[in-house]
C-alpha cells in the first residue's frame, strides 16, 4: 500500500465517521426529547391513612393481589399491559381510589389488563371489581365486598363481613371468620377451615364445599341446583340439619336424632333429611336441586 | 281428641286456608309452634299480596319493607349489610338494577309472582289451579326478560372472556329455568321447585343487567 492510499483511506475514515460520534448522540438526545412523554408502565404509589380505611379497585381484567401489613398507609403497585390503559390510584380522605381505564378508543382487549400489587393495613375495607383474571386477598380483617365475572377469587384469613358475587369465578376461602356471603352461577366454592358464624354459600351448577366449624347459635345456608354440596363434620360440632335434594341424593354419615316436629313444606318433595346432630346448637340447611349432597365426617 | 302429625296437619292445610279448618289440624296447631309460625306466616303474606293487588302500581313502602322482611323468613335475602355489600346478593343485584325500567318492572312481577304464587292457589284444590296460578304469575315476568334479552340479541363486550362468561352463564340460567318449569308442571305445589324458578328468574334478570351495564360501558 502507498503513503498516498493509506493517507487518502485514513483521511477517508475520519470524514466519514468523526461527525457520527456527534450526531448520533445528539439525534438520540432530540429523540428523547420529542417522545411523548409515557408514565412507565409499573407504578408504585403511597398513600398515609388512618384507621379503618376503604380501598376500591376496579378493574376490567388482571392479576389483583391484596395483603395486610402492619404499616397506616395503602401501597399500590400497578402495572399495565400496554400504553393503551391508565392506572388512576387517588386518596379522597380516608378513602383510596384504584381504577383502571382505556386511555383511547378501540384498545384490544389484551391491553386492557393491569396488574396490582396492593397493601393495605389489615383493618381495611375492601371492595373489589374485576371482571376476569384472578383476585387474591389475605390477611384483611374489614369488610370486604367482590365482585367478578370470570375471575377466581381466592380468600385467605378474612374476619370480616365478606360479600362476593361472580358469574361464573370459582370461589375458595380459607381460614375464613366473620360472616360470609357468596353467590355465583357456575363457579366452585370452595370454603375450608372455615371459622364463621354465618355462611350463606349459593351457586347454581357449581360444587360447594364447606369444611370447618359449626359455631354455636351459627347459621350456615348452602343451596345450588346441580354439582354436589359436601359438609365435613367433626364429632364434637353441634348443629341441626336440614338437608334436601328435590331430584337428587342426599348421603348422610352423622349420627342425627330425629326431629320431633316434621320441616314443612320442603318434606314433602324431594329427598329431605332433618335431625340434631350432639346438642344442634348451630342451624345447617343444604339445598339442592338436582344435585348430590354429602355429610361426610371430616378426616 | 286423637292427635295429628304435623306431616297430617301439612296434608289439611288446604283444607285449613280453604277456611274449613278440621278440629284436629286446630287442635295440633295449638300444640305446635313450628305449624303454627306457620300458619301466621301464610296468613300475613296472604294479607299482604291482597293488598297489592288493590294497588298494583304505587306500592307504599310498608309492602316492600313486609315483603322484604317475609323474603328474609324464608332465607332468599338478608339484613344488615353494609350498604356497598348490598349489591352483591341476587336481590341486591336487582336493587342494583333498579333505575332501568324494564328491569325494574320485571322485578316488581317477580315479587308479585312470589306474593302470588304462595297466596293465590290456597283456596284451590287441585294441581290445575297451581300450575294456572303459577303460570299466572311468572308469564308477565318471562316476557319482560324475554324483551330484555332480544334487545341486546348480540352482546359483545370488549373482553371476549367476560363476553363468553356471560354468555355461557346465560345459557346455564336459561336451561335451569326450562328444568325448572318442567318440574313446576309436573308438580305444581311443590314449594322448592317454585322457590328454584323463581330464583333463576332473578338470576337472569340480574344477568341481563350485567350485560346491559357493560354493553352500554362498551359502546
Amino acid at each position: 500500500m502507498s503513503a498516498t492510499h493509506f493517507v487518502r483511506k485514513q483521511f477517508t475514515w475520519t470524514a466519514s465517521w468523526k461527525p457520527l460520534t456527534v450526531i448520533v448522540p445528539s439525534l438520540l438526545f432530540c429523540t428523547l426529547l420529542s417522545a411523548d412523554p409515557q408514565p412507565p408502565r409499573r407504578q408504585e404509589q403511597h398513600f398515609k391513612v388512618e384507621a379503618h380505611p376503604v380501598v376500591t379497585i376496579h378493574n376490567p381484567n388482571g392479576l389483583i393481589t391484596v395483603k395486610a401489613w402492619t404499616k397506616a398507609e395503602v401501597m399500590v403497585i400497578s402495572n399495565r399491559a400496554s400504553d393503551n390503559v391508565e392506572v388512576d390510584a387517588e386518596q379522597m380522605g380516608n378513602r383510596v381510589d384504584v381504577s383502571t381505564h382505556a386511555a383511547s378508543d378501540n384498545v384490544a382487549p389484551d391491553d386492557m389488563r393491569a396488574d396490582y400489587q396492593i397493601n393495605v393495613p389489615e383493618d381495611a375495607e375492601l371492595q373489589i371489581h374485576n371482571d376476569s383474571g384472578e383476585v387474591n386477598v389475605a390477611n384483611v380483617l374489614g369488610d370486604m365486598n367482590v365482585e367478578t365475572v370470570a375471575a377466581a377469587v381466592d380468600l385467605e384469613d378474612s374476619a370480616g363481613y365478606v360479600t362476593i358475587k361472580t358469574v361464573g369465578g370459582s370461589f375458595q376461602c380459607t381460614r375464613c371468620a366473620g360472616k360470609l356471603e357468596v353467590s355465583s352461577i357456575s363457579g366452585n366454592l370452595r370454603l375450608t377451615d372455615i371459622h364463621s358464624y354465618h355462611v350463606h354459600a349459593q351457586t347454581s351448577t357449581g360444587n360447594i364445599l364447606f369444611s370447618g366449624e359449626f359455631l354455636p347459635n351459627g347459621i350456615y345456608r348452602l343451596k345450588n341446583y346441580s354439582g354436589v354440596i359436601e359438609v365435613r363434620f367433626s364429632p364434637a360440632d353441634s348443629f341441626d340439619l336440614s338437608a334436601t335434594s328435590l331430584k337428587g341424593k342426599v348421603i348422610n354419615e352423622a349420627s342425627l336424632t330425629p326431629k320431633s316436629h316434621q320441616q314443612h313444606f320442603y318434606s314433602r318433595f324431594g329427598n329431605s333429611l332433618f335431625g340434631t346432630f350432639n346438642a344442634g346448637r348451630a342451624k345447617v340447611e343444604l339445598t339442592s336441586f338436582d344435585g348430590t349432597i354429602n355429610i361426610l365426617k371430616r378426616d | 281428641m286423637a292427635t295429628i302429625t304435623c306431616k297430617d296437619f301439612m296434608d289439611r292445610l288446604d283444607s285449613w286456608m280453604g277456611g274449613n279448618p278440621p278440629s284436629d289440624a286446630e287442635a295440633h296447631l295449638r300444640n305446635c309452634p313450628d305449624c303454627s309460625n306457620l300458619i301466621e306466616d301464610i296468613k300475613a303474606i296472604c294479607s299482604e299480596a291482597s293488598s297489592w293487588r288493590v294497588d298494583e302500581i304505587a306500592v307504599p313502602p310498608r309492602i316492600w319493607l313486609s315483603l322484604q322482611s317475609h323474603l328474609e323468613q324464608e332465607g332468599l335475602i338478608h339484613e344488615n349489610r353494609p350498604a356497598e355489600a348490598a349489591k352483591s346478593t341476587w336481590f341486591g343485584g336487582w336493587l342494583a338494577a333498579l333505575p332501568r325500567p324494564a328491569l325494574a318492572g320485571a322485578y316488581l312481577a317477580l315479587l308479585i309472582a312470589g306474593a302470588f304464587a304462595l297466596s293465590h292457589p290456597i283456596n284451590r284444590q287441585t294441581n290445575e289451579a297451581w300450575l294456572a296460578a303459577s303460570q299466572d304469575s311468572t308469564l308477565p315476568l318471562r316476557a319482560q326478560l324475554i324483551a330484555e334479552q332480544d334487545s341486546f340479541a348480540s352482546f359483545n363486550n370488549a373482553n371476549p372472556v367476560v363476553t363468553a362468561s356471560l354468555n355461557k352463564n346465560l345459557a346455564i340460567v336459561d336451561n335451569y329455568i326450562a328444568l325448572c318449569e318442567k318440574s313446576v308442571q309436573e308438580e305444581p305445589q311443590n314449594e322448592v321447585a317454585r322457590d328454584y324458578l323463581y330464583e333463576a328468574y332473578q338470576q337472569k334478570a340480574d344477568l341481563l343487567a350485567q350485560m346491559t351495564e357493560r354493553g352500554e360501558n362498551n359502546r
